[in-house]
Formats: structure tokens, sequence, C-alpha cells
């Protein structure tokens, strides 16, 4: 237990005029360090009002300062039809490239509707190979979010929250239930011993440590998930095993 | 890697990650119980949430119960409960102003209700009531007049219990203990000022900021550690998560202490 491997599926890097000057690869490095975290899940804080295209280039540039290969990237994706973004193999072959293993849409900022006709394809393909879909710009818009997973429901999904922070169960147990893919990551997940609730309902295998790093402190979450009253096989696994497992799989 | 802060020999965030407590007790001075309209928690009856705060090391929650300030449950009903708790439970007594009766028959009980009445309870953003309006002004007179802390739902951006509202009573009744639930969060501002601008009688508390990265270190550098007090809303969040929050701060293991436990101790006493 002393030596738990902690994988954080939450980090954003990168400064932004909205975000402001925020920490970088380098002091997301040393944060983990700080606390013990071996890897991370990174993508850049400024995605939205960057666009898709340019913030991929920029966290792939970013995680070259990564020397010891502790990050792994997050791609956004938009509609296939505009050609901004290379076709799938390309694409794939690209983040194979850059260290990236997951990727993420923004219907919200980067405006399109996720529908099958508009990103079935990429969704397809990432079905196929594996990839995560990591959801975060769904934070709080449930209704969407339910209709989205509803359109895919064999992908693989990684949720995390950020907004607000009333627990939200009846919005999340749902999900769980009904889509074996649908992993959540916990970051700003507060609720006592819930960790604990939530595995026993459905499996710890179903959930992962996330900090939300940088809004969040990875610290809280790391003594919360040790204390949540799981054994300490199952706190492994939260900590950082099934993410390292759902990446494994990934084939780019 | 650098050796994490869990294992650096000798500081509290290494005795609290290696046994899940401290070596001296923790107060927890903003929660609650009971069920909750909009928010699925188990942990919320008095014996779940007995057993997560002794597991965590807290001495004392002092809460007010849901079903008293979001419902029409008596606060005497929460004095029953803390009885069978006496070692760990205190209440803030529920003020609700749309009872204004029981607002003047539950002030009449206090003293019966010694050791566990420590304070009284305001949720003025909740009923869209200003903590200056009159309909507060009972309870308002009765903490100053006898030192009380009261424990106000806080929120930076509120016209009810916001920055200038409170500092006007906390101008108004120096006497008064106000602790100010939540920080004024986001209104730091006033925050700082409420501490500065008063006559010593403000303290801010942090439910829903443990876990925010630096936002600690912000308060204490504006306020300093003595006037900051531990508190997680339990049964909203977890106590490792809570106290986990404020051992996870760049600030130093007396300023720590000072929020998770001497402070408390200061304003009501080694045996409150
Ligand atoms: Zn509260």
């Amino acid at each position: 237990m002393d030596d738990l491997f902690f994988f954080d599926a939450d980090c954003r890097v990168g400064s932004g005029p909205v975000i402001g000057i925020q920490p970088g690869v380098k002091e997301l490095l040393a944060e983990m360090d700080h606390f013990g975290i071996d890897k991370a899940v990174v993508q850049h804080g400024s995605t939205g009002m960057l666009g898709a295209a340019q913030a991929n280039l920029q966290i792939a540039e970013m995680l070259k300062e990564d020397t010891e290969e502790r990050l792994t990237g997050i791609w956004y994706f938009l509609p296939t039809q505009c050609r901004e973004l290379p076709e799938p193999d390309e694409f794939f072959r690209q983040m194979k490239e850059n260290r990236i293993r997951l990727l993420a849409l923004n219907p919200y900022e980067h405006q399109f509707i996720p529908h099958r006709i508009s990103i079935g394809k990429i969704m397809d393909a990432a079905k196929e190979r594996n990839i995560p879909i990591f959801l975060r710009e769904f934070s709080g818009q449930w209704r969407d979010l339910y209709d989205f997973i509803e359109r895919f429901p064999e992908n693989i999904f990684i949720y995390c929250d950020r907004v607000g922070k009333w627990g939200h169960d009846r919005k999340i147990r749902p999900l769980l239930e009904n889509y074996s893919r649908f992993y959540y990551g916990m970051s700003g997940y507060w609720v006592p011993e819930g960790i604990r609730d939530l595995a026993d309902a459905y499996g710890a295998d179903r959930l992962l440590y996330s900090s939300g790093f940088p809004y969040y402190i990875q610290g809280s979450g790391m003594t919360q998930l040790k204390f949540c009253g799981l054994n300490e096989k199952e706190i492994a696994a939260i900590a950082g095993k099934n993410l390292e497992k759902i990446l494994s799989e990934v084939q780019l | 890697m650098s050796t994490p802060i869990w294992k650096q020999p000798g500081t509290l965030a290494e005795q609290f990650w290696k046994n899940g407590k401290l070596d001296f007790p923790v107060y927890d001075m903003h929660g609650h119980m009971g069920s909750h309209y909009a928010i699925h928690f188990y942990r919320h009856t008095p014996e779940l949430m007995a057993e997560h705060l002794r597991k965590a090391g807290v001495k004392h929650l002092a809460f007010s119960h849901h079903h008293v300030i979001m419902g029409d449950m008596r606060n005497a009903a929460v004095a029953e409960i803390c009885k069978r708790f006496p070692d760990l439970y205190r209440m803030y007594v529920g003020i609700v102003p749309a009872f204004p009766e029981n607002i003047k028959e539950d002030l009449a009980m206090f003293d019966q209700w010694t050791p566990y009445a420590i304070g009284l309870k305001f949720l003025p953003d909740y009923y869209r009531i200003p903590v200056t309006d009159k309909r507060w002004e009972p309870a308002l007179k009765f903490a100053d007049e006898r030192k009380l802390p009261i424990l106000v739902h806080t929120w930076g951006s509120s016209q009810y219990d916001g920055g200038p509202v409170m500092l006007e009573v906390a101008q108004k009744y120096p006497n008064a203990k106000f602790f100010l639930g939540h920080s004024l969060y986001g209104n730091w501002e006033y925050a700082e000022r409420l501490v500065k601008e008063t006559n010593n009688n403000v303290w801010l508390e942090l439910t829903a900021i443990p876990g925010e990265r630096k936002n600690i270190e912000m308060l204490v550098e504006k306020v300093g550690s003595e006037r900051i007090l531990f508190g997680t809303d339990l049964p909203w969040f977890d106590e490792f998560q809570g106290i986990g929050g404020v051992l996870s701060a760049d600030i130093s293991d007396d300023d720590k202490r000072n929020i998770l436990c001497r402070n408390a101790e200061t304003i009501l006493g080694k045996d409150w």
C-alpha cells in the first residue's frame, strides 16, 4: 500500500487568454513528484479557445519536455467533413508518434453537433482501436452526455467532472450501470467514502483516480482514495492500474 | 522522483498518510446531517457519520441538521441526537426566519442544550433573505449578547450573504463570533476585509476549499492561519479528502495545526 502507483487521469497544462498563466509540463512533473504521482494524462488547458488543430500541435510540442515519458496526451477531434484534421488512419499514426493515446471533443466551443453523421467515422475507428474518449467538456451537461453516449454505446469513455462539487451519483450511476466501457475519473467527487460505494456497486475496475490539476490539487484525492475503505488491491486498481490497462490496450 | 510529501519524516502529511489520523484532535466546524434533496450521500445518518468521523480522528463535528435548516424538524430533536453521541457531536441551532416562533422558543432553550449547542446557523442565500434583514435580528442579538458563534453560509457573489452585507452585520454585532462558511467563496478581497475591518470577531471557514489548488495558501497569506477554521459540510464531503486537502497545501505544519485544531480550541476552549 505504501508504494501505490498513481496514474492521474485528468491534468491540463498550458496558458491562455481566459485561463491566464497556468503550469506547464515542468511544473506538472514537479507537482507529481511532490505528491508521488507516477504518470498522468494531459491535455492543453486552453483547447477550447485554441481550437483542436492548434491545441493538438501545442500539446505534442509540450510533451517533448517530458523526457522520462511519464505523460500521455489527449488530442481533440472535429467533424470529418471539413477536413481540418487528417483522416483517421493518418491521425492515429500521428498520435502514436507524439505519445497521444486518448481522444476528446469539445462540441460546445468548437461548435459542432456530436452526432453519428458528423463524427461517426472517427468514433467507430476509435472503438476498433480501443482509444478512450475523454469526456470533460460535457461536465455538467448531463442530458447531452446521456445522448452522446447512447449514440456510441460501444466506445470506451472516461468521464471526469470539474463543475460543481455537489455529489452527482444520481447522474453518474445510471451511466456506470448501463455502459460497461464507461469509466469514471473522480476529480472533484468528494462524497464521503463514496468511492467505496461506487466500487461495491459497479466494481473497482470502473473507477479512476484523477485530480483535475491545475484547478484541484493532486494530494487530497490521494488521501481520500487511500482511506475510502476498499481493500489494497481495489485501491491500487483505482489509483493507477485500471488506467494503465486501458491505455495498454490502445492500438495505434 | 524526489521524496513525496507523504514520505517526509516527521511531517503531519507523513503521519496522516500512514495512519489516516493525526496525533492531535481535528475539529470539523461545518457539518450537517440527514438526507438532502439534490444529492445522494449514503453516509448521512448519525451512526454512519460517526463511524467516518472517528476513523479520520475528528473529535467534534459542529453541525446543523439538513431537516432543520431545509425542513421543519426542530432543534430539540437534534439535541437528542447529540446526547446519544456526547463525545462527538456539537450542534449549531438552526435559525429559520420563516418560523419566528420557533426561533423564540429555541433561543429560550439554548442553555438547556449545553454543552451540545455551541452556536447558531444561518443559511441566508438559500432563503433569499439578506443577513441584514430584520428577521435575523433576534438571533443576531442573542449571539452578540452571549458572544456566541454563528456559522453563516456565505458566498462571494451572493446579495444575501456576500461581502458587503456580511461586513455590515459583523460590524454591527461586534461580540458575536462570525464563522464565514465557505470563506465568502470567490470574493477573497472581502474575506480579508471581514477579518481585518471587524472587532476580531470573524473567522474564515474552509468548506469546499480544501482540494482546490493554491486557495488555502492564498487565504493564509491574506489573513493568517489563526483565522481559518476547518470544515467539510459532512455528509457532503469526505473527511480524508478535506484533511488531505489542508495537508496538501503549501503552508507550514504549524499553520495546518492551527486550521485543523488549535483555532477551534482558542475560540471554544480545550474541552468544548
Ligand atoms: Zn453547509
